[in-house]
């Protein structure tokens, strides 16, 4: 009885701290992804730093970035033309392939693959920063943990997301050209002509808009979860588990979000 | 002088301490003993304010810590020169840019100046040929002096907090690392000539399970079981306690040939 009755006040605490900790960690979240954001114009300016991450995210990220959408591109086109040609559409091909690349495909295939692998980064180092006691050293020297840390990552993605995507959207739309001139046997200049048709204004500025969302989306989440890591090594392979998981989901998400609002405030019709 | 008024401190559902109360001057050379888990670096973390209590109150100097806010904990804890677990060096950045970190963060000191006060800082804690490495190429003892070094550039300390400074050493960089906090804490040692740190008797505290190392360098003992203290006293009052798990710890030292 008295120990039945222990266990249930017990995990009545335990509820109670998970509770606690959750609104807490939200709350935590917010403080961060606000003061990382305000950070980017109020001193001390962590430059070396910015710079240092804005190499890590970009330079790493290229290759990786440019393959994974060249064959996203070849894929699409692929399946386009093959299906349209059956309908006798394969004119549309091009359309298509440009609208699904530069509005959805670019910018979502870029953030994943900038999840994957600069999120994993940003997660397991600053959780090893955590763990060994690197980021109480900074407060203890006075230095703002999330001026110092946060801020040129959120910076560092801001700025090479929407560049990385700008080049993952280009060689895309090159693997689409490649696919429908050389095996499906469309006119070259036809691709390209209607390529440019679906450059338009309210087409590039709903793709441009994603990326920078996203960057910020995923430099706040990862930093925030490398931030709380706790114990030892395999706390820090759930951190970053979870960082990568977290940001995924989220990109996934947010991007239909965004894109309800954005077809909404564009006044396409639905 | 640091003063735990009923510190409680608990992380999550694991209640770290209950009702911690002592007070230590800065002069004083401390040790605090324990087993692993025990709250040691909590305290350490406690009196510089990483953290704060759930209940009772810290002061240092007679200013209450436990609500101030990071910017106003700034003051406090230049008073203090700490040197966490492991050394905890950036790995991102070499010894020098390690050493220099405060010195760029704080002062307009030109490129030449940073580096020479960088190599005296290093003389004194005896690693200057380390100076271009990083702390990956280091050993256990190099990290422990590089880190004691970038603590000391950090600002004029009155009392060093070391969290296991000899841990995961072999007995001979254990004790040079004794010896150098000793010659850190001696007035007035270093010589104001070499590289100008004042000495002055400042205390320290240092953190430790190793009763042996505490014994070379401190002259009041506390020793942490159960988020209490059971122990406070002297080496004498140490070495004849009748309190077994203290007696358990000492068993380190009857190794030692007589
Ligand atoms: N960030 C944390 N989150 C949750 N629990 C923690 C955290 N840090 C420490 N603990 C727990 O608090 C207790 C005290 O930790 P502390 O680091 O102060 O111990 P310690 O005496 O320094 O031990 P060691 O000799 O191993 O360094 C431990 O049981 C540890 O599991
Ligand atoms: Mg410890």
């Amino acid at each position: 009885m008295g120990q039945g009755r222990q266990d249930s006040q017990y995990l009545a605490k335990m509820k109670k701290v998970k509770i606690k900790e959750l609104i807490s960690g939200l709350q935590d979240f917010y403080l961060l992804s606000l003061r990382g954001l305000v950070g980017i114009i109020r001193k001390p300016f962590y430059l070396k730093d910015t710079i240092e991450q804005m190499d890590y995210a970009g330079a790493g990220t290229f290759l990786i970035i440019f393959l994974v959408s060249l064959f996203v591109g070849m894929a699409l086109s692929l399946q386009l033309s093959a299906e349209l040609s059956r309908l006798g559409l394969k004119m549309y091909t091009g359309m298509i392939v440009g609208i699904s690349v530069i509005r959805e495909l670019g910018p979502v295939v870029a953030a994943l693959v900038f999840a994957g692998r600069v999120g994993a980064g940003m997660a397991s180092e600053l959780g090893s920063m955590v763990l060994g006691h690197q980021v109480d050293t900074l407060r203890v020297f006075g230095v703002d943990p999330i001026k110092k840390l946060v801020t040129p990552r959120i910076l560092s993605s801001l700025l090479m997301l929407p560049a990385l995507t700008i080049i993952g959207d280009a060689v895309s739309l090159f693997g689409g050209y490649y696919i429908a001139v050389f095996v499906s046997h469309q006119s070259s200049t036809f691709y390209w002509s209607s390529i440019r048709e679906v450059l338009t204004f309210e087409n590039v500025f709903a793709g441009a808009v994603k990326p920078f969302i996203f960057g910020y989306l995923i430099a706040c989440i990862c930093c925030y979860t490398g931030l709380s890591t706790k114990g030892g090594a395999i706390g820090l392979r759930r951190s970053t588990t979870r960082a990568v998981v977290t940001s995924i989901i989220m990109i996934i998400v947010s991007d239909f979000i965004l894109t309800r609002i954005l077809l909404y405030a564009l006044g396409f019709p639905v | 002088m640091i003063l735990f008024d009923k510190v409680w401190f608990s992380y999550g559902t694991r209640q770290v301490l209950k009702d911690l109360s002592f007070s230590i001057e800065f002069k004083e050379k401390v040790a605090i003993l324990g087993g692993s888990g025990e709250g040691k670096t909590t305290i350490l973390k406690l009196i510089v304010g990483l953290i704060k209590p759930d209940s009772g109150k810290i002061t240092i100097e007679g200013e209450d810590i436990t609500n101030k806010t990071e910017d106003e904990l700034r003051g406090v804890r230049m008073k203090f020169s700490i040197v966490f677990q492991e050394g905890a060096l950036f790995d991102s950045l070499n010894v020098k840019e390690n050493v220099a970190f405060c010195l760029r963060e704080y002062t307009k000191m030109s490129e030449d100046e940073t580096d020479k006060r960088v190599r005296e800082l290093l003389q004194i804690v005896g690693v200057e040929e380390a100076i271009e490495l990083m702390p990956e190429e280091l050993s256990g003892g190099m990290h422990r002096r590089v880190s004691i070094a970038r603590s000391l550039a950090a600002c004029e300390p009155k009392m060093f907090l070391y969290d296991e400074p000899t841990s995961g050493l072999d007995p001979i960089n254990a004790d040079n690392i004794c010896k150098l906090i000793l010659e850190l804490s001696a007035p007035p040692s270093p010589p104001l000539s070499k590289g100008g740190i004042k000495g002055g008797g400042r205390g320290f505290i240092i953190v430790t399970h190793k009763v042996f190392d505490a014994m070379k360098v401190a002259d009041r003992f506390m020793f942490l079981k159960d988020g209490m203290i059971i122990f406070d006293g002297n080496k004498g009052e140490l070495i004849n306690t009748t309190i077994p798990e203290i007696q358990l710890f000492m068993v380190e030292l009857n190794l030692k040939p007589l």
